[in-house]
């Protein structure tokens, strides 16, 4: 029997009140043809502690990165939510809440939502961000729309947009989704050799209405040269840049180089990965391109009495006013994830997010050190800088490998093969905050005992 | 109160980490790229840190504080056990790309929830990769485009959608390419079969409805509207955001619709986050199955040595044969799938009989706001949105006469009940209903909580003008000026002019 309805046995009393003898007569406006007559072939309800068994008997079965060696990545990373952080995010004034469209009752999430902004907004170095979009890859698809409303008319271009070639084929499979239908059409920025983006490419790219690419790349290189790319496409062809937002802890922000529109996936910030959602997508932009950018955003404004107080602003954008003439449909979002990450920025500061920086790249160093003493394995980009993770050659298929190591309790990384056969060979290994010293000793010594058998 | 920048603490305030693998000096760090300037983030230490966010917090209304009768988004309660679940490391500490024989537990749940979201919407299959409603109806019109693009009817560029549909659907639509139409309503609310008639022809490739619609009736031509469009050889899609008032008494399979998008945060429970996390996933008809967004999960017979967590059940992912390709670039939400698990456990088959308690509800708020109008003499300021014997699942109120009569409007009375403790109904929507309140009390409110709020209601409506139009007094703020707010943007500290 259920327990959630609080009205369970007094049916009767409140039908009598409306004049009304059974529930039948409350759906006596669903035709005969349509109704369902029969009970719904499904299994019967279970108590909470029923439940709790089988969640743990399900969940329980999964293999937690935890109890493994893990260095897989590949756009999310394993990282440490303060406890703080959890603790505050369940308390029900935030987590029951919706939307906040009767600004007096909430103040507390869009005060937390506007400081939210201002956090990613300093972080990425552009004055303006929205409270979130679903994730990464919805954000670089709703900002190259973005971008195709705001230089449509000038580009010379017509609706063509550049995306880096490295983009994993799922998040291209996104963009390409949310681009199709409005005549976008999406060519290819190319990269050098050592994995830098190919200059005369970008210059291709001059007068079309964005170029999109990303820092560190999805191989996790760092790229010196993107930061004259803005000079190379002009000022009528949007420079938008996706970033790993850990990484501006140490590197520069992209919007201090000359980007238009700063996009990422802001899941290392206050989120666990849990597979892949919920998470949130980071969303800033120049002034250019404030007023045809998705999603909401908060204004700080006054009361009645002159108070500070806050609200939903620039609304004309959005989908519930202008419907099929809006910037995009979002409307519910990922706002209490991105509440977390604000929740764990905050806890950071300026020196706390330098150290976790420093924390990702000397973990990546150390495993760099580990894999250097491993013969047959080697670096595909040895000469780049690379942040959270690197790409490295094996003598054998990744998938063997990855299959091999999960006898050492090793999940050694992603096998690059599944974004390009032509890398079937080869195994993007991540490290963060979270590596300890020992999983690295047990990747570099099973990586070694696999890699001589292969060479054998 | 304070804002974050208000706090001074020391440099290197806040939380305490381990020290780094190698120390920082044997990096090789990329020196051109290296930043200059921190970030100008505040400093705070954990106690500070604790205190404001649990000061916001107190700033802030939700179903744990109070009545929500937020028409539209069913605010529901969220049991407690669900977020437990989801705090497990099976479901945080999960990378999505690992190997399916890592996450048999997690496949299982996702299968559980595919089949169940397709028998209860009478669909053939499930996706549950989109990760909000609007994602959902995005997902599913591309899927029809996809159809209809196979099946070289490349001209079907144009939806139908009812002038009372939620501004998603057209801004769906319109972002998947699509030219939209707006069909009239009849006077009372309801689809006009003949304007619909009208505007229909082969380059119609949909029409996207909700049923219940927004003014919360049952559609009842809805069958002969989904003949229609069939008839010229268009799709019908589903808007399930008002799927909580029909579980086990009509699908939209029996009404004949092809797609369908779910919410999984209305109907199933995931709490609403402030504005999300949700979760949308759409079911399909057998014909549109092969263009879902993939990989789905599916199931095969388990071989030997396989480490199953259903007997002799093996899942595994699957690529339908013609993908639209992806929506989101990992599996969806599978958070809020986790929890709304654990809730559609809760009920199980009785899910029939929390839609029941939904409508239960909403018609007894709507009759008891009625009689204690007509008893304290107000019911001449406000009358029903649409002309109807029963709601379903949310119903509406036009305030219109009172608007007419003392100049108080749907803002002034959703600003009242503010006063009153509660949490305003949505306001102004559908549009299509003058000074409109919309009123969805869900099935988790108990009887007195609805008697109390039909009283309050009535008391808010018999208050004096001057009073409501300075409504709200008792709330952590007076009302906003969002005038003020577009006219002087101020989106962030540090303050720059905008």
């Amino acid at each position: 029997m259920v327990d959630q309805l609080p009205n369970l046995g007094r049916e009767a009393e409140m039908l009598m009140a409306m004049g009304y003898a059974s529930m039948d007569d409350l759906f006596s406006d669903v035709p005969v043809d349509v109704r369902m007559e029969e009970d719904l072939p499904l299994r019967p309800p279970q108590s909470e502690e029923e439940i709790i068994a089988d969640a743990r008997r399900l969940l329980g079965a999964n293999v937690s990165l935890g109890s493994m060696a893990s260095f897989i990545g590949a756009g999310l990373y394993r990282n440490h939510v303060p406890a703080a952080v959890f603790q505050l995010v369940t308390r029900g004034e935030f987590l029951t809440a919706y939307t906040p469209y009767q600004a007096e009752v909430s103040q507390g999430m869009l005060q937390a939502m506007w400081e939210f902004q201002g956090l990613i907004s300093e972080l990425v170095g552009l004055p303006v961000a929205n409270l979130s979009v679903y994730d990464g890859s919805s954000a670089a698809a709703e900002a190259i729309t973005c971008a195709v409303r705001v230089h449509g008319r000038k580009a010379t271009q017509k609706g063509v947009v550049y995306v880096s070639e490295l983009v994993p084929p799922d998040r291209w499979s996104v963009i390409h989704n949310y681009t199709q239908g409005g005549g976008i059409e999406l060519r290819t920025l190319r990269h050098l050799e050592d994995g830098t983006v190919d200059p005369a490419s970008v210059a291709e790219a001059a007068g079309a209405c964005a170029v999109y690419v990303e820092q560190p790349n999805p191989l996790g290189l760092l790229d010196a040269s993107l930061t004259s790319v803005k000079d190379a496409i002009g000022e009528h062809t949007a420079f938008i840049v996706g970033v790993n937002p850990v990484s501006l802890g140490l590197y520069e922000a992209p919007g201090h180089y000359g980007a238009d529109i700063v996009v990422g996936e802001g899941q290392p910030f206050g989120s666990p990965m849990t597979a892949g959602g919920p998470i949130y997508g980071i969303f800033a932009c120049s002034k250019a391109y404030m007023r045809q950018m998705p999603g909401r955003i908060v204004g700080r404004t006054i009361d009645e009495d002159e108070q500070t107080a806050y609200c939903l602003t620039l609304s004309t954008r959005e989908q519930h006013i202008r419907r099929h003439r809006a910037t995009s449909n979002l409307c519910t979002n990922e706002t209490l994830i991105a509440l977390m990450g604000a929740m764990h920025m905050s806890l950071l500061g300026p020196e706390g997010v330098r150290s976790l920086a420093v924390r990702n790249a000397a973990a990546l160093h150390a495993v760099v050190q580990a894999l250097e003493g491993v013969d047959g394995v080697e670096f595909v980009h040895p000469d780049g800088h690379h942040f959270n993770e690197i790409a490295v050659q094996l003598p054998g298929p990744a998938a063997a490998c990855i299959e091999a190591l999960e006898a050492h309790g090793v999940l050694p990384g992603f096998d690059l093969g599944r974004w390009s056969e032509a890398r079937s060979n080869q195994l993007l290994v991540t490290a963060t905050d979270q590596t300890r010293p020992e999983d690295i000793d047990r990747l570099a010594s099973a990586m070694a005992a696999w890699c001589a058998e292969v060479v054998a | 109160m304070n804002n974050l920048w208000d706090f001074t603490g020391a440099e290197g305030a806040g939380y305490a980490q381990p020290a780094p693998l190698v120390p920082e000096s044997d990096l090789s760090l990329a020196t051109p790229l290296l930043r200059k300037d921190a970030p100008r983030w505040p400093r705070l230490s954990e106690p500070e840190m604790v205190r404001h966010y649990t000061n916001l917090s107190r700033r802030n209304f939700g179903i744990d504080t109070g009545f929500y009768p937020l028409g539209s988004c069913t605010m529901k309660h969220n049991p407690r056990v669900n977020e437990v679940i989801a705090q497990m490391p099976g479901i945080c500490d999960i990378h999505p790309h690992q190997p399916e024989h890592h996450l048999q537990g997690l496949l299982s749940i996702f299968h559980e929830m595919q089949h169940m979201l397709a028998v209860c919407a009478g669909m053939d299959e499930v996706t549950l990769q989109p990760v909000a409603g609007a994602q959902g109806e995005f997902t599913a019109v591309r899927c029809i485009q996809e159809y209809f693009r196979e099946r070289g009817e490349a001209q079907r560029t144009r939806i139908v959608v009812p002038d009372s549909a939620h501004g998603t659907n057209p801004a769906s639509a319109a972002m998947a390419g699509f030219e939209i139409v707006e069909v009239p309503s009849t006077e009372d609310g309801r689809i006009d079969l003949e304007a619909l008639a009208a505007v229909l022809d082969d380059t119609i490739a949909a029409m996207m409805i909700t049923n219940p619609n927004t003014l919360g009736l049952f559609e009842t031509d809805i069958a002969a509207a989904a003949e229609l469009v069939h008839g010229v050889g268009g799709q019908m899609y589903y808007d399930g955001a008002n799927f909580n008032a029909i579980i086990g008494r009509t699908s939209p399979g029996l009404m004949g619709f092809d797609a369908v998008h779910y919410n999984l945060h209305k109907t199933f429970s995931q709490p609403h986050g402030g504005g999300g996390p949700g979760s949308g996933p759409i079911g399909v008809k057998a014909h549109l199955a092969p263009f879902l967004p993939g990989p789905v999960v599916d199931v095969r017979a388990a071989e030997a040595g396989e480490r199953t967590v259903e007997s002799g059940r093996w899942f595994h992912w699957r690529e339908p044969e013609h993908s639209i390709g992806k929506v989101q670039q990992w599996h969806g939400n599978a958070g809020a799938v986790v929890r709304c698990w654990a809730f559609y456990r809760r009920y199980g088959r009785d899910l029939r009989t929390m839609s029941e308690h939904a409508v239960l509800n909403a018609n007894y708020l709507r009759h008891a706001i009625h009689r204690e109008a007509k008893e304290a003499g107000v019911d001449h300021l406000f009358v029903d949105g649409a002309r109807t014997d029963v709601a379903k699942h949310e119903f509406t109120l036009s305030m219109q006469p009172a608007k007419e009569a003392l100049g108080v409007t749907a803002m002034d009375i959703a600003k009242g009940l503010l006063d009153m403790g509660y949490m305003a109904p949505t306001v102004y929507f559908p549009l299509v209903v003058p000074e409109c309140l919309m009123i969805e009390p869900t099935e988790t409110e108990a009887k007195d909580t609805l008697d109390q709020f039909a009283k309050d209601f009535v008391a808010v409506v018999g208050t004096d003008p001057a009073t409501l139009h300075a409504a709200p007094v008792t709330t952590p703020v007076r009302r906003v000026d969002e005038v003020y707010a577009a006219r002087n943007l101020c989106l962030r500290v540090p303050e720059e002019d905008l």
